[in-house]
């Protein structure tokens, strides 16, 4: 029944489109869409540029506010805070993202084969990842604390000397990169995962016959195979990073001192701390375009409407 | 000692068994600690004696049930996560359904654009907000909070939405309007049963999003609508240690999340990378 009836709409599409000049507009459907975006997206944007330019402070009348121009992203390359945190932040992609990105790769290629129990590892592999931001920060704070904290125990039962983790910027620092690598992680075991279910099996099987090595297949293969699913993971958890916000509040707050100010919680701090509210915006910005620039590589190299499309037809 | 093929094979299966489960152990281990310090008093944990089920009581949890603040907070990110889906799936449909089934001048501009929106940080966005929320009076509202969260929610549904919409046979849509009905009638009655597993799939996800929201929850809701995660941080602090209480209230605030997305795993890829992954 169905075929017949695409069969009588296929012959009548080129009539009704003749008759009434398409399926009419799609400017109905997307205006709601776009009105809310407008609201909660490019107006906040264009008004922290606009708040960007002033000496803003966040409570008090108007007339504390001055026009500085780009006074503030001045003030801004000339704050040690800001180099502080832009330093944490790096540091805190170049350690944490390769450690999950290698961890996740390995992971994937050693559980990328049927076993008892294969389906059960991986889902409770993947529970990490639900764990509420917030809580994870909340747990990791608690398994840290000195003398009753689940974790500071078992590593002074191992022989560690007794730490406030939390209370010394070198480890705090530790602390939340840690927290990032155990709850992402398998996240980019997830995405790894499902590269490899696309790789044809064929070619494996092809280059086995012709008595390749594991590690041969491996980084002549499988890895290559891999790199879009790599790039894409890399991406995506560069993003990620830069909007980290919630688990280290809760931790840390930002400290001991500046000790684990990242982007966002610099930006928090300068806002809510100092009540800059121009310097802040400045700061907002910056973020938005760094966070812009990883988007769009992410969108323009690996994510396509095409494919997603002509996948979804397929199936 | 020569090994043959079988033993080698078994040895490396044996070796990939015990290191897996070694590695869900470290995975695990946090959660396990969440849930079972949810099961002890605050002043067991707080002792820093190691674990015994002789410990085990419903006493924090009888604590959390009482507390008024959270519970008033567990209902308002309810009621925050029901209405912010509503919306965003409303209005996301449309525009999926938009950008699927019409060719247009910057129809791709359009769609990449929204993916763009998806992956800026709240913190970009979160002062400007407070100052306009606070501006026009709708900061601590649910109607606020509830806008702030289909910032997010929005981009997020329309993407995952395009792929399901597309998979829907045309001709039923087309059939429909032969027979004389609109396209608005047609999306509405034609359409959106048949994408309904799609704009399931949505709801939930979305309903999560808005339900782990912490950031805007923190700046753009006070004591009126604090939702749930600002309401478990804040049970711990200075002087007040209460992790046990903590640790139950934040085990009811991932049941949930736990049940619906291992419910929904095989969709999860989708929902993450938001996009077709070039291949």
């Amino acid at each position: 029944m169905k075929s017949s009836k695409r069969l009588v709409t296929n012959q009548l599409t080129g009539v009704l489109t003749k008759k009434t000049g398409g399926f009419g507009s799609p400017v109905p459907f997307l205006l709601p869409a776009l009105l809310v975006v407008f609201v909660v997206l490019i107006f906040p944007i264009l008004f922290a540029f606009f708040v960007s330019l002033f000496n803003w402070p966040l409570s008090g009348g108007g007339g504390d506010r001055t026009f500085v121009g780009i006074g503030n992203y001045v003030e801004l390359a000339q704050d040690p805070g800001f180099w502080n945190s832009l330093w944490l932040q790096l540091g805190f992609i170049f350690v944490a993202i390769p450690i999950e990105l290698i961890l996740g790769l390995a992971a994937a290629l050693l559980l990328n084969r049927e076993f008892r129990g294969g389906r059960l590892i991986r889902s409770l592999i993947l529970l990490p990842v639900f764990f509420l931001p917030v809580v994870s920060g909340m747990t990791w704070r608690f398994m840290l604390q000195p003398r009753y904290g689940a974790l500071n125990n078992l590593l002074i039962a191992m022989g560690a000397p007794e730490i406030t983790w939390l209370a010394n910027p070198q480890t705090a620092y530790a602390a939340i990169i840690a927290q990032d690598i155990w709850r992402m992680w398998p996240f980019v075991f997830m995405l790894m995962y499902a590269g490899l279910a696309g790789i044809p099996e064929e070619m494996l099987e092809a280059a086995e016959i012709d008595g390749a090595s594991y590690f041969a297949k491996l980084f002549k293969i499988t890895i290559p195979m891999l790199y879009p699913t790599i790039l894409t993971a890399l991406l995506l958890r560069i993003i990620d990073a830069l909007r980290i916000f919630s688990e280290v509040y809760v931790m840390t707050e930002g400290g001991p001192g500046m000790s684990t100010t990242l982007f966002s919680l610099y930006t928090h701090r300068i806002a809510f701390g100092h009540m800059k509210m121009g310097l802040s915006s400045a700061m907002a910005i910056f973020l938005l375009i760094l966070s812009i620039v990883f988007a769009l590589t992410l969108v323009r190299k690996n994510m396509s409407l095409d494919e997603l499309e002509n996948r979804g037809g397929n199936r | 000692m020569i090994m043959t093929v079988a033993t080698k094979r078994k040895i490396i299966t044996v070796a990939i068994a015990v290191f897996a489960l070694l590695v869900l152990l470290i995975e695990l281990y946090p959660i396990a600690i969440t849930l079972l310090n949810g099961f002890r008093r605050d002043i067991v944990i707080l002792s820093g004696q190691s674990f015994t089920p002789s410990q085990l009581t419903g006493r924090s949890y009888e604590m959390v049930f009482a507390n008024r603040m959270f519970m008033r907070a567990l209902g308002n990110s309810v009621i925050v996560g029901l209405l912010s889906t509503v919306l965003s799936i409303t209005v996301g449909a449309m525009a999926a359904y938009g950008i699927s089934r019409f060719k247009f001048g910057g129809r791709n501009l359009l769609a990449y654009s929204f993916l763009v929106f998806r992956m800026l940080p709240q913190m970009s966005l979160v002062v400007a907000l407070y100052m306009m929320f606070r501006a026009v009076g709708i900061r601590d509202t649910i109607f606020g909070i509830v806008l702030a969260h289909s910032s997010f929610n929005i981009p997020y549904v329309i993407w995952l939405l395009i792929p399901f919409f597309v998979s829907v046979d045309k001709g039923y849509e087309e059939a429909a309007m032969i027979d004389g009905a609109t396209r608005w009638k047609t999306f509405v009655m034609v359409f959106l049963p048949l994408a309904m597993p799609g704009i399931v799939v949505a709801a939930v996800f979305s309903f999560i999003n808005s339900w782990n929201e912490f950031l805007y929850a923190l700046l753009l809701t006070g004591v009126r609508v604090q939702t749930a995660p600002i309401a478990v941080s804040s049970m711990i602090g200075g002087e007040v240690l209460t992790w046990g209480q903590m640790s139950s209230a934040s085990t009811i605030m991932l049941v949930p999340v736990f049940i619906f997305t291992l419910a929904m795993q095989k969709y999860l890829i989708r929902g993450v990378s938001t996009g077709g992954v070039k291949g």
